[in-house]
């Protein structure tokens, strides 16, 4: 197989033209003549931004999942319900197929993805050549279900905004809507910021 | 020009042949995986078939560069986006009240009772993310079927690749349908005809990107070199 890197060869990331970078140093950046955009070989400080993207998603990953995310409030009944009571609630009343579908979204898939990424990360830095190709398969994986985490800031957001409408009763957001979000919004950047290539660099195999 | 090798091509078609060292090949007939750096030469992509890489098996581009398909396509969703918008998502019964919940009107009560962050986050993501999208592509795709170069072309196509990420209309799908299940318990609520609207809006972006994006720089550099 041969590599772009080794016969001088990158693709623009904006606009997918191939360049010519004979005159390119490894580190540095072509201008793309057709969209503008900056050409490198590599991402710029890949693993620096995503071990540091990583670390603060793990720091909000605690505050997400014990602090409260909605308040109900339906006379005479008050609850405060975290990321998981609310999985339970759901179970409870019957719909266990989305309570599958919010406890996968919401606990299991931020907190594989920390650890899927660390591992990307680990691996491609110690040149590791352990299955390479799974590896990719693994990282395309991470790509796809990254947004789907947002699920219950969204169910939180339009049970608030519509309960308002009906004088029934009183839906809020709690505390931890926020630090929800920025573990989402933070590992989405990180596999975002993660260089894919990088599992390939020394792991090759012919 | 050296030869080119065309490693499993014959097994596998699906699959771009890759070109050996010191071939010369143009350019433009050069694709490079994304994801393992391999280098391939691009092959005619038999139907509408995503070609993969034979290093790693990423996708690597798509058969279906039809722009006036494309341009069908926005246009549904747009007309979905104004059904999802204009027609309540879903009905609450409590006792003898009826309401009918748009999301407009959801967004501007809970504005109205000190939820300001809410009605924020949600008109953003919502309404002015998808909005904006949609008229990018339109703002791209006409000129581009009536064969001119769009006005502000290398800037439009920057923003929606800025945006594409971000996308987030079939999480909020799920999103209304774990809404509704959870009001069950506070109200009787249905689901509306503005839930069809995010429904078919959902399918329609889903569709767009498994479009070859490629296919639009390529027509514009044909219509202005």
């Amino acid at each position: 197989m041969i590599r772009g890197v080794d016969v001088r060869l990158a693709a623009c990331e904006s606009c997918e033209l191939v360049l010519n970078m004979r005159d390119v140093e490894p580190d540095a950046s072509a201008v793309c003549p057709r969209c503008h955009a900056p050409v490198r070989f590599r991402k710029r400080n890949a693993r620096t931004q995503v071990i540091a993207l990583l670390v603060a998603a793990l720091a909000l990953y605690f505050p997400a999942n014990v602090l409260t995310i909605m308040y109900t409030d339906q006379f005479p009944e008050r609850r405060a319900d975290t990321i998981l009571s609310g999985v339970k609630f759901l179970w409870e009343r019957g719909s266990w197929e989305l309570a599958v579908i919010v406890f996968a979204a919401s606990i299991l898939v931020p907190i594989l993805k920390l650890g899927a990424l660390g591992f990307l990360v680990v691996s491609a830095t110690r040149r590791s050549a352990w299955r390479p190709r799974a590896r990719t398969k693994l990282y395309r994986a991470l790509e796809v279900i990254g947004h789907w985490s947002m699920l219950d800031v969204f169910v939180v957001a339009l049970l608030t905004a519509v309960v308002q409408l009906g004088q029934f009763a009183r839906v809020a957001p709690g505390p931890a809507v926020l630090p929800f979000a920025g573990v989402v919004i933070l590992t989405m950047l990180a596999s975002a910021s993660f260089d894919a290539r990088a599992i390939w660099d020394r792991g090759m195999r012919e | 020009m050296r030869s080119i090798v065309a490693k499993g091509a014959p097994a596998r078609p699906w699959l771009g042949a890759t070109i050996a060292s010191g071939g010369k090949v143009p350019a433009a007939e050069i694709v490079i995986c994304s994801y393992c750096d391999t280098v391939h030469r691009r092959a005619e992509v038999p139907g509408r078939r995503t070609m993969r890489c034979v290093t790693c098996d990423s996708p690597l581009y798509r058969g279906n560069g039809d722009l006036s398909a494309m341009l069908a396509v926005t246009v549904t969703a747009v007309i979905a986006f104004i059904v999802a918008n204009a027609l309540p998502l879903l009905t609450l019964t409590s006792g003898s009240s009826q309401t009918r919940a748009t999301l407009w009107r959801a967004i501007m009560a809970s504005y109205d009772t000190d939820l300001p962050f809410v009605a924020i986050a949600l008109t953003l993501t919502l309404i002015v993310a998808p909005a904006v999208e949609l008229c990018l592509l339109l703002w791209v795709l006409v000129p581009l079927c009536l064969r001119t170069r769009p006005f502000a072309f290398l800037g439009t196509m920057g923003l929606l690749r800025t945006l594409r990420p971000w996308r987030m209309m079939e999480v909020f799908f799920l999103g209304v349908i774990v809404a509704v299940v959870k009001l069950s318990a506070l109200a009787t609520a249905l689901p509306g005809w503005g839930m069809f609207g995010v429904a078919v809006m959902t399918f329609a972006l889903a569709a767009l990107s498994s479009f070859d994006q490629g296919a639009l720089w390529r027509r514009a550099e044909q219509v202005a070199p």
